[in-house]
């Protein structure tokens, strides 16, 4: 790959999050507020000193808003990355790209949603009884019913289920182990509440295969990172995680629209994870036997179970056999979600899996990985991805 | 099923495939010059590159490739259960259309679709409104 990526410029200054809850009864800007605020804080930056936000393309919060909301100065680089859930790397990718070109010197990165009390994925709010147009391509798939992303993700667990024959208790893994981890977690949602097996079975079906806990779990809250050159953050508060790699990957031919138009890929299967990968490890000179800590975007749990094989911890069509096999654990081959991630601790719409991936950099973790010096973070497939990985000092 | 949710059939990019519908037929946009199917439309060819696409009825066949049966209502207009199938069409690499089945419907790789025509009414601007709807075929057809 001819390719010119530059390892380790850049670091992760300052991690901070806002409350996560069911119904935050603020504003998303001053979600994103709290959570910026605290990143600075914790990296010992005043506000004022921030020149540059990165914000998510479905956040409600503009940049300017967040920069007026904190004090920031005036802003040299403002710069957005998405599609949703897509985003979170690739908008500290884009930070990384405005800090390494000039524009900029310290970018708050953020996502700030009512995910929960304000709008939320799983309702169509949409009562035109008329879908589709202005090449959404919706108009091939809502007159059917498919009108969410629960329904999209469950045809693609039935067809994984279908060529590789996992099965609903080999999935529960993902889940059990994402929720015993947020067991720990003081600040995750489902802290205080344990799962067994027979839970997870006993769960309400949504959308055959995927049961109530294979769901992510709908929140309010806000998670943002501060962004700087490695230089300035080894003198800051906090050891830096030091950014060694970002990548992003639309795939080949990924389909006009966003997330349905994937069923109508070459192989729904097929995933944009599995070309990041290959661009982020040869970045980073780095292989998934590198990885002390794996932060996959986990809207579903057989969205992460997809990535698990296109990050290369299993081949492909064995992830049901590695999960069932305690490697998600912390003292697995592949510790996962170490936070709780989205099933568990919060949806933060790949965010928190950012912050997460810091801690265990620091050993600041709930769930800390002895020795932890490599994380890996995601973002979601599809239908375009990111991803990054952290290193320390 | 009463009030429907029904497509949009004037978009630019999408609107040959319901003027095929109004006409009884499935159409997938199909290159003139190389003969490549591109599904969902596109500007250009997937297969050559080439401008001069063309919407062309197709066998209104197909096998399922997955499904679900949707137990939590999202839409106030698709009452649960329901099944939803990606079915892959007979006779073409990789073109896939996706069908509603009220209620929970047991299926499998092996189960065999048709399409139908499922007239929803003239929309807001008098364009003809027609789904192309899926059965599990039968025996007899
Ligand atoms: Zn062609």
């Amino acid at each position: 790959m001819d390719d010119r990526w530059q390892r380790d410029v850049c670091a992760i200054a300052g991690v901070g999050q806002s409350a996560f809850s069911k119904y935050s009864g603020v504003s998303v800007t001053a979600l994103a507020a709290d959570a910026a605020l605290a990143a600075l804080a914790d990296a010992g930056i005043d506000p004022s000193e921030v020149d540059g936000v990165v914000r998510n393309d479905m956040d409600l919060v503009s940049c300017a808003a967040l920069g007026d909301a904190i004090g920031a100065g005036n802003l040299t680089y403002y710069g957005e990355a998405g599609p949703g859930g897509s985003g979170p790397c690739a908008m500290v990718a884009q930070a990384v790209a405005a800090i390494m070109s000039g524009q900029a010197k310290t970018v708050v990165v953020f996502r700030s949603l009512n995910g929960r009390s304000g709008n939320r994925f799983g309702l169509s709010a949409e009562l035109d009884p008329v879908i589709g147009g202005a090449e959404t391509f919706t108009e091939f798939f809502g007159p059917y019913g498919l009108l969410s992303p629960g329904i999209f993700f469950a045809l693609i667990a039935q067809q994984y289920m279908n060529e590789t024959g996992l099965t609903s208790e080999q999935l529960a893994n993902i889940a059990l182990v994402a929720r015993k981890h947020a067991n720990n977690n003081p600040t995750a949602q489902m802290y205080d509440r344990a799962m067994t097996l027979d839970d997870y079975m006993g769960s309400r079906m949504l959308s055959t295969p995927l049961r109530l806990f294979d769901y992510c779990l709908e929140t309010d809250g806000a998670s943002a990172v501060v962004v700087t050159t490695t230089e300035r953050a080894k003198d800051l508060r906090q050891p830096p995680a030091i950014i060694r790699a970002v990548a992003m990957a639309s795939g080949p031919r990924p389909q006009p629209g966003q997330m349905y138009p994937v069923l109508m890929r070459e192989n729904p299967l097929s995933m944009p994870s599995r070309y990041c990968a290959e661009t982020l490890y040869t970045r980073a000179g780095l292989g998934p036997q590198d990885i002390d800590s794996a932060q996959l975007y986990d809207c579903f749990s057989i969205t992460a179970l997809l990535q698990i094989e296109d990050y290369g911890f299993c081949a492909p069509g064995e992830a049901g056999g590695f999960i069932e096999s305690g490697q998600l654990e912390v003292d697995g081959a592949m510790p996962f979600n170490t936070s709780g991630g989205h099933m568990s601790e919060g949806y933060i719409h790949g965010m928190n899996h950012v912050v997460e991936g810091v801690r265990q950099i620091r050993g600041h973790s709930s769930n800390q990985v002895a020795g932890a010096s490599v994380s890996l973070v995601t973002s979601a497939p599809p239908p375009s991805t990111a991803a990054l990985i952290l290193v320390s000092a | 099923m009463s009030a429907r949710l029904a497509p949009r059939v004037d978009d630019p990019a999408s609107r040959g495939f319901f003027e095929l519908a109004a006409n009884g037929e499935l159409g997938v946009l199909t290159c003139a010059q190389c003969s490549t199917r591109t599904h969902l439309p596109r500007p250009r060819c997937v297969g050559c590159g080439g401008k001069n696409l063309e919407w062309a009825a197709v066998v209104g066949s197909g096998r399922a490739k997955s499904w679900t049966v949707v137990e939590h209502q999202v839409h106030p207009l698709f009452p649960v259960p329901y099944t939803v199938v990606l079915i892959e069409l007979d006779d073409e690499e990789n073109i896939r259309m996706v069908g509603h089945l009220p209620g929970r419907v047991a299926v499998d790789e092996s189960t065999e679709f048709v399409v139908d025509f499922e007239d929803l009414g003239p929309d807001r601007n008098g364009n003809a409104t027609v789904l192309p709807t899926w059965r599990i075929a039968t025996d007899n057809g």
